[in-house]
This record gives C-alpha cells, sequence and structure tokens, in this order.
C-alpha cells in the first residue's frame, strides 16, 4: 500500500470510517515505510510497533483521526511507562521512562491517533537542528547533506518522507515552524494557551511553548488544532475560543487583510539569504494577486528590540538549568557537565546565573514587547516574513568549537531571527512551504496573526495551499 | 450619613439619570464625608478634590450614557497609575521623592470611561504587602465598624471608604487576599475576579504578577456585578485573557442559580493551626442559609489544599516579586533603594528574594501550576464551590502584625493564621468572593468566602445575589 504514503491524516482517517482500509492496514504500511527509509533520515528513534499493533487491532477510541499511525517527538507528549528522554544522553543511560501520560497525549490518543514511536529531537529542544550525541542527526528528505531543522526534526523528516501523514512538534523559539520551513511541510504554532501543558508544566512556567502537529495539508492542521485545544482543568493560560470549528475555517473566505511585510532581520543577528527574501516576498505578492491588501514596507517597528534576545536568553537558559535540576530529582541523580552535551551545559551554567529578579525583568520586557507588538495588529491582518533566514544548513552547521560552546548558541540566531519574537507575545504563526530554492530546497514563509487567531491563519493558508499547492512536491527519499 | 452616602454605585448613577442629582453635589458630598472621616479612620493617601470638581462640573448630559455618570469613586494607591497624579504605594521613597506616575493603567481608564470621578487614592501597606493597613507612611487605617481594630489589607483605605459610606464602591486589588480581607474585616462584598479577567497592563501583565488581580470592593452584589462588566475584557497584548462571559454579569443578579453543590471547609489548609470559632461559625452559618436555598452541602475540600508548605512556596514567590518591584521603583527614581527606604519587612523580603535564582523561580511556579491543577480538579470533579471563612480570626487589633524588632519577618509569620484561606486562589488563579454574612458577639463583620471554577465569576455573582436578597446584611458601618 506504497500509494497510501502521501495520502493525508484527514484521507486516511476518512478510509478507515469508509471501510476502505483498516487501522492495521495503514499502521502496518507506516511501519513498512519507516522500516525502509528511517536508516536515512534517523527519524524515529524509539519503536512501539507492537503496541501500536495491538491498539489498532482493538477498539480504538472514536474520534476524528480513529486508526492514522503517527510519530511523537521525544519532549512532551509523554506516554506513562515509556522511554522520554528529551533528547538527552542522561535520561537515555537511565532508560527513564515518563511517569504518565501527558494531557497532550491523550487528546491525541482520544482522537484515535495510533503512535508508532518517537522522534529525534537536540537535547532540551534546545537547536533548531536535530544532531543530539544521544541519538545522531536527522536529515532532510530533500538533501541527505542538510538539516531537518529542529527542533521537531525527527517529526518533520518523517511527515515530509511520508512515513506518517502528522507528527507531533512543539515550538518554543520556532520549533515547529523551522523543521516546517526545512523539510517543505505546514507547521502551525499555536496561541499560548491553545493546548494543556499538564499534568507537569504550565504556561506561566513555560511560557515561550506550545505544541501542535507537523503535517503537510493546511486541513490536517485545522483538525489536529481541533482536536487539542480545548482546556484542561487547571491550566493557567488559555486562549480565546475558537468561534467555530477550525476545520471549518479551511475553504472559507478570509475576506480582503490587511498584510504587511518583513524580509530583513529584526534581531540584527545577521543578514538574511536571497532565497528567503525571495519566498516572502513572492507570497506577499501571491496574497496581492488574491485581492488582499498589501503594503511591502509595514511592519511591526517594536519587532526591531535590542534587548529581545537578551530577554530570550534569560528565559531560555533559566529553563534550561531548571529542566535540568529536574531530571536530576527524577532519577535520583544530579545532572553533571559529563552528562550533557557542552552547549546544553554551557547554556544552563548561564542559567544558573540568572536571577529570580532578572527573570522575572526579561519576562517584563517580553510583556512589555508583546503589548508594542500586538498594538500593529490593530491596524494589520497579517505578517508575511521569511520561515528562516538561511535554506536548510548543512549537519553540523551548528557544531561549536570546543573551547566555546556558546558560539554554537550565536550561529543559530543567525539561521532563526523571524521565529521566536513570536513565542514571546505569544501570537499564532504558520509556516508554508510556498517557496523552493533553485536547488530544489524547501523555503518556508511565516504568516503572524494576532493572538488567539488560528482561524484567520488557516483561512489565509488554505486559500496559498489551494493559489500554490505543494502537494505533488516529492522529496528525494521518500517512501 | 447623608442620604446621598447610603445610595450604592448604582443608586447614586440612577439619581444622576434621573436628574435628582447632579454629580458636582454628589462629588461635593463625598468630599464632605471624606473629610470628617479621614482623621478618625485614615481611608486616603492622597486626594483630588479639586481636580474631582473640577470634573464633576464637567460630567454633563453627554456622558449621561456611561454606566455611572459623574458617581464619585476612589482607586487604591497600588498598581493603579494615573499619568501625572501621585501614586505612592504606601512607599516612603516615593511620597517622599514627590513621584508622579507616567502611565495611566488600563483599569484606570477604564473606571474614568464609565464616569466615575475619583476623590482619591486609598491607603495600602507597603507594596500591599500585607494583610492590614498600617504603613509607616501614613500610620494605620482604621475600621470602622471598631476603630481598634484593622479594616484589613492590602486594600484597606478602601475598605474603610466605603464601609464608612464615603463612596459606594472603590478600586482594590488582591494578590493574596487582598480585596476579599477587606472585605471580611469591613463587612463588604469583594470579589477576587480568575487570573487574567481583569488587564494589569499596560505596566504589567499575568506573567510577571501572576497571583493579582485588580478590582473593586463594594456594598452590593449588583455594583460588584456592574463594575465588573466595566473592568472584565482584554486590553491589546494581554498575556492572559480569562474566557469571556456568556452574557454581562449584570444579567446573573438575580438569576436563579441551578442546585448547587458547595463543600464546607473549616479547617485551615495545611492542616495545621486552629481556625477562630467566629469565623467557623460564619462559614457554617452561610451553609445552613445555602441548604436553606436548596444547595447541597457537604464537610468536604479539595484534598490538595491540605498539602503542606504551600506558604513556603508563596513565600520565595512573593519575596520574588516585592525585590523586582523595589528595584523597579529605585530604576524609578533614579537611584538604588536601601533597607532605610523601605520599612523593615520589606526589606527583609527583599533580601530573601534577592537570594532566589531564575531556576528556583521556575521550579516554584511550576511547582504552583502542578498543585493548581490538583486542586482545581476537585471543581471539574462536580463541586460548584468551595465555602470557607475568609479569615481565620476576626479583625485583629491595630499593631496586632507590628514585628519584633529582632524579626522583621515576625509580622509576616504571624499573618499566616490571619489569613489561611485567601491564597490558595491566587496560586490558581480561580474567583473567590467574600461576603458579609456574620457578626461575631461583639458586632464585628466576619466574612465567608466562596469559591468557583476558573472563569466562573458568573455562578459567584448568582448565588452572591441570592444570598444578597434572602440574607442580606447591614451596608454601612456607624459614623464615626
Amino acid at each position: 500500500m506504497t500509494d497510501l504514503a502521501f495520502r493525508d491524516a484527514t484521507e486516511q482517517a476518512e478510509m478507515v470510517r469508509s471501510g476502505q482500509a483498516s487501522a492495521t492496514e495503514l499502521v502496518e504500511a507506516a511501519i513498512a515505510r519507516i522500516e525502509s527509509l528511517n536508516p536515512q533520515l534517523n527519524a524515529v528513534i524509539h519503536e512501539r510497533y507492537d503496541r501500536a499493533r495491538d491498539e489498532a487491532a482493538s477498539a480504538l477510541p472514536d474520534g476524528p483521526f480513529r486508526g492514522v499511525p503517527t510519530l511523537f517527538k521525544d519532549l512532551m507528549c509523554a506516554l506513562e511507562g515509556e522511554p522520554y528522554h528529551f533528547g538527552t544522553g542522561f535520561l537515555k543511560r537511565h532508560g527513564f521512562r515518563a511517569p504518565y501520560t501527558d494531557n497532550l497525549a491523550r487528546r491525541f490518543l482520544d482522537a484515535g491517533f495510533v503512535c508508532l514511536g518517537r522522534t529525534n529531537a537536540p537535547e532540551l529542544g534546545l537547536l533548531p537542528v536535530t544532531e543530539p550525541s544521544a541519538y545522531g542527526p536527522t536529515h532532510t528528505p530533500w538533501d541527505p547533506t542538510r538539516t531537518a531543522g529542529g527542533s521537531s526534526g525527527g517529526s518533520a523528516a518523517a511527515v515530509a518522507a511520508g512515513l506518517v501523514p502528522v507528527a507531533h512538534g512543539n515550538d518554543g523559539g520556532g520549533s515547529i515552524r523551522i523543521p516546517a520551513s526545512c523539510c517543505g511541510l505546514v507547521g502551525l504554532k499555536p496561541s499560548r494557551g491553545r493546548s494543556s501543558l499538564g499534568p507537569m508544566t504550565g504556561q506561566l512556567t513555560d511560557l515561550l511553548v506550545v505544541e501542535m502537529m507537523l503535517t503537510r495539508s493546511v486541513r490536517d492542521a485545522a483538525a489536529c488544532l481541533e482536536v487539542i485545544w480545548r482546556p484542561f482543568p487547571g491550566d493557567p493560560v488559555i486562549a480565546p475560543f475558537p468561534e467555530r470549528p477550525y476545520p471549518a475555517e479551511v475553504g472559507a473566505d478570509p475576506g480582503r487583510l490587511r498584510v504587511g511585510v518583513l524580509t530583513r532581520n529584526p534581531l540584527g543577528t545577521g543578514e538574511v539569504h536571497p532565497d528567503c527574501v525571495a519566498a516572502a516576498t513572492g507570497t506577499a505578492a501571491l496574497l496581492g494577486e488574491l485581492g488582499h491588501r498589501v503594503e511591502p514596507d509595514a511592519w511591526p517597528k517594536a519587532l526591531e528590540n535590542p534587548d529581545l534576545v537578551g530577554v530570550f536568553s534569560a528565559i531560555w537558559t533559566a529553563g534550561a538549568a531548571a529542566t535540568l535540576d529536574a531530571f536530576g530529582a527524577a532519577v535520583g541523580e544530579p545532572v553533571t557537565a559529563a552528562d550533557t552535551e557542552p552547549l546544553t551545559w554551557a547554556l544552563a551554567e548561564a542559567g544558573r546565573q540568572v536571577s529570580a529578579v532578572q527573570l522575572i525583568g526579561a519576562v517584563g520586557t517580553a510583556q512589555r514587547f508583546s503589548r508594542e507588538v500586538a498594538a500593529w495588529w490593530e491596524d494589520f491582518d497579517l505578517l508575511v516574513t521569511p520561515t528562516l533566514a538561511e535554506p536548510p544548513l548543512p549537519l553540523g552547521a551548528l557544531e561549536p568549537p570546543a573551547d566555546n560552546p556558546m558560539l554554537g548558541f550565536a550561529r543559530a540566531a543567525q539561521f532563526v531571527p523571524f521565529t521566536p519574537p513570536f513565542n514571546v507575545t505569544g501570537q499564532p504563526a504558520i509556516s508554508l512551504p510556498l517557496h523552493w530554492s533553485d536547488g530544489g530546497l524547501p523555503i518556508g514563509v511565516q504568516l503572524v496573526a494576532a493572538y488567539g487567531r488560528e482561524d484567520l491563519l488557516l483561512r489565509v493558508a488554505a486559500q496559498l495551499e489551494e493559489a500554490r499547492p505543494w502537494s505533488q512536491r516529492v522529496p528525494p527519499l521518500h517512501a | 450619613m447623608d442620604d446621598l452616602g447610603t445610595l450604592d454605585l448604582t443608586g447614586q448613577a440612577e439619581a444622576v439619570r434621573s436628574g435628582q442629582v447632579s454629580p458636582a453635589e454628589l462629588v461635593e458630598a463625598a468630599i464632605a464625608r471624606a473629610e470628617r472621616v479621614q482623621p478618625v479612620l485614615r481611608p486616603f493617601a492622597t486626594t483630588r478634590f479639586d481636580r474631582a470638581r473640577e470634573e464633576a462640573a464637567f460630567a454633563t448630559a453627554s456622558r449621561m450614557d456611561a454606566p455611572f455618570p459623574g458617581v464619585p469613586f476612589a482607586l487604591k494607591d497600588l498598581a493603579c497609575p494615573v499619568a501625572g497624579e501621585p501614586s505612592h504605594e504606601g512607599m516612603r521613597a516615593l511620597a517622599e521623592a514627590g513621584y508622579h506616575a507616567t502611565v495611566t493603567a488600563h483599569i484606570a481608564r477604564r473606571f474614568a470611561q464609565a464616569g466615575l470621578i475619583v476623590i482619591g487614592r486609598t491607603t495600602t501597606p507597603e507594596l500591599g504587602i500585607m494583610p492590614v493597613t498600617e504603613p509607616a507612611l501614613h500610620g494605620p487605617s482604621r475600621n470602622p465598624w471598631d476603630p481598634s481594630r484593622t479594616p484589613g489589607g492590602s486594600s484597606g483605605g478602601s475598605g474603610v471608604a466605603v464601609a464608612a459610606g464615603v463612596v459606594a464602591a472603590a478600586h482594590a486589588s488582591d494578590g493574596g487576599g487582598s480585596i476579599r480581607i477587606p472585605a471580611s474585616c469591613c463587612g463588604l462584598v469583594g470579589l477576587k475576579p480568575s487570573r487574567g479577567r481583569v488587564s494589569v497592563g499596560p505596566a504589567s501583565g499575568e506573567l510577571t504578577r501572576p497571583l493579582s488581580v485588580p478590582f473593586v470592593l463594594a456594598r452590593t452584589v449588583r455594583d460588584v456585578a456592574a463594575l465588573l462588566d466595566v473592568a472584565a475584557g482584554p486590553e491589546i497584548g494581554d498575556p492572559v485573557q480569562a474566557p469571556p462571559p456568556r452574557r454581562p454579569y449584570r444579567q446573573e443578579v438575580g438569576a436563579e442559580p441551578e442546585q448547587l453543590r458547595i463543600g464546607l471547609m473549616t479547617r485551615r489548609p495545611g492542616g495545621a493551626g486552629t481556625v477562630h470559632p467566629d469565623c467557623v461559625a460564619a462559614a457554617e452559618v452561610a451553609a445552613r442559609h445555602l441548604e436553606a436555598l436548596g444547595h447541597v452541602v457537604e464537610v468536604t475540600h479539595p484534598a490538595a489544599l491540605d498539602e503542606p508548605a504551600r506558604m513556603a512556596t508563596f513565600l520565595g514567590l512573593w519575596a520574588s516579586y516585592a525585590s523586582f518591584a523595589v528595584d523597579s521603583w529605585g530604576r524609578e527614581l533614579g537611584r538604588e533603594l536601601g533597607p532605610g527606604d523601605t520599612e523593615p519587612l520589606t526589606w527583609a523580603l527583599v533580601e530573601i528574594g534577592r537570594t532566589v535564582t531564575a531556576p528556583k523561580l521556575l521550579e516554584a511556579l511550576c511547582d504552583m501550576e502542578r498543585w493548581s491543577r490538583r486542586v482545581q480538579q476537585w471543581w471539574a470533579d462536580g463541586w460548584d464551590l468551595l465555602l470557607t471563612p475568609t479569615l481565620g480570626e476576626p479583625p485583629l487589633r491595630i499593631g496586632e502584625l507590628d514585628p519584633p524588632a529582632d524579626n522583621p519577618l515576625g509580622g509576616y509569620q504571624r499573618a499566616a493564621s490571619f489569613v489561611p484561606f485567601t491564597p490558595p486562589f491566587n496560586q490558581t488563579g480561580q474567583p473567590a468572593i467574600s461576603l458579609p454574612l456574620h457578626r461575631n458577639a461583639e458586632g464585628l463583620p466576619i466574612g465567608v468566602q466562596l469559591v468557583a471554577a476558573y472563569g466562573r465569576e458568573d455562578l459567584l455573582l448568582q448565588v452572591a445575589a441570592q444570598l444578597e436578597q434572602t440574607v442580606g446584611w447591614p451596608t454601612l458601618a456607624p459614623a464615626p
């Protein structure tokens, strides 16, 4: 059933519902695809084929994705009793298993998905490439010498190569949008508080991170968002509820949108590659052809904030330190420098130097920044930017010199200037595969809406998908 | 007390709209009451009588469609700046520097847009840290029902101003009970809204102030509901936005609640320590009233409330935020503040706060989030309301929380037995209301607290109105 590989999740679910295929057939076919391609991609790091087979053969929940195979990232989306390593050699060495099934995984399981395994991620999800020492690099199926992006790189490579139609990712600085761009996928980062981070954390602590699925079609993104948006008791931040089901946005007229465009690096961390500029300007032109009011020089000037890198670093490094402390407590043995990659340790050490007062100050700056940026959306509906400042990097490009591990983080900031600001503001943003380099590499375009307006992103994304479809594009490495 | 002072905010607005009274007359009468009350009970930190008179003179027919056209009001002198006006937060350093605010709080703007005229800013303990209102800057504010007692805190000045009838309602804020505590001590209705219900912007946001919510103190449930319609709803860029209500809150007043399942809790969260019999009695009396209304009351509560060490977590957070606040005010004043610039308790918290690292703060926040999930599961499991005493003791005597000279934290530690029931719901972000349903043998108000699931202020207002209608409470303290 190799012809299944590039059917999206919505279609595979329909095949099960209509009796054209059984869950077991879909799952067996996906396992076969993983077996044949994973040695080249290194996308899947833990298999759970037997459990998946059992689940497919049992009475699956009668959700919208009943019987559809998927993969979960090795970071959040925990399944009780199963390996859960956050890309760390430390938890791998301890054979750590998740002590609970988290709220997000519960939503996906209740929707009827069958999880075939867990996908590769960089250590703690800290980098925009997926090359953990513990599990090795993930390759983009478009060019095995290049990165699939990160931190949800394993999931992205798996979806792009047709192993599964959708796979879980999360995004604390771009980690859904970056691999979507590198692998030619639809990567929606929802609004802060759109889905539960419980039971172990919440959006007051993890204010930058949100969860979703990486998908190939816009309708799958809409249907997956519909699965995860309802809050759990005690969620500390709850995004405004949608007015109607998200799938209803696909095909709905977005109206005439007021669109701004940003193609230069707002953080001042480097130049933007011409391919990436072309991706954004080309999409802006297409939006103009579709009747939207595009102002090529309009963008939120507040994005150009020299404090933002420092703010992001304080939150990011303190979070890394707190996470390592929590892992140490979880296995009863503190994490040491020898247990982590050099960059992870350097970031955590930096985080330990941040005081609570400094962190509150950084978050305070983030809040002011967010208010200033949000004000732009009073006059505009959509901002178009390149997703990345560069095409997919060659593998190893972020490998830091041994004597200065933090250089890897600085290099990463050149690669990803466009995505982190919207983790700070909590706005929804989507990367769409609307552009391709002359060499055939995917170059994503990011669309950003006002807080809570995933509905608008989905409407315009569906419009763009129809105007410039990408479903016929298949990477060299594919099932 | 003049007749105008006996009206609630809604009543005063109706009197203006029907032409019975002008805004100028209302404001003049409120100023007269303020001048009578201030020397005895000290509700105000600063006043703006002349500006209020000017604003009342201009509150013409064009503003009659505002909900409270030209009706006098007061703002707490904490986290509610008005650009160009004094804002001192109970801090001598700010008062002596003659500090004037540079931004206007969204909620202050909304009150003004609703037609309310501010006659002054009410007292608060330094930075709102204590549950009594006895800042070194102003001296103690006193309870209108017994001036030897505290009106509670930190919104004590507002509690006094409303209970004494100076204004019918006043702005207040609650980061550990600071609306509910003075409501209990002064015999008022004190609703702490859900986290993210009322904006704390533009200067702040829930990511840096997750515990604190601004709102009001008032005497009637209908005023609380009408003011929530004014105050609720997100401002641009608010990081946390509570789910919007299905209909205006005013419509909840008089709407019959379904039969509710209510848990009664009269022993201290965390287990240790006792609750004063007057406070236990208040909750039990309220339970009987609720049963008489047809609701189901059982002695039960969320098990997670009994987990120990919540106050220790709270101290680390609270101290970090205090430390941040003092540093921020130093920046605003252009100099670093030192121990001589604050009260000893504030400085002790600053020093504790400075020892907390960012990873430890995240650990404490994460712990709070996990615990909050366990607490709130109780409501998800089918309970509608938790009923507790608002306080662990009747209104304390003035000075009772003064720390011993050798332990600046002594008063703060002593406060734990006074306010065991309110801080948990600042951590969970749930809405909670204190209602003045009981008096002890001395005639002091003893409040009861009702806690609803996150976002369910509608339910609290329904049942509060039901209790107000069937049980009722005295609305004004005796004149001083």
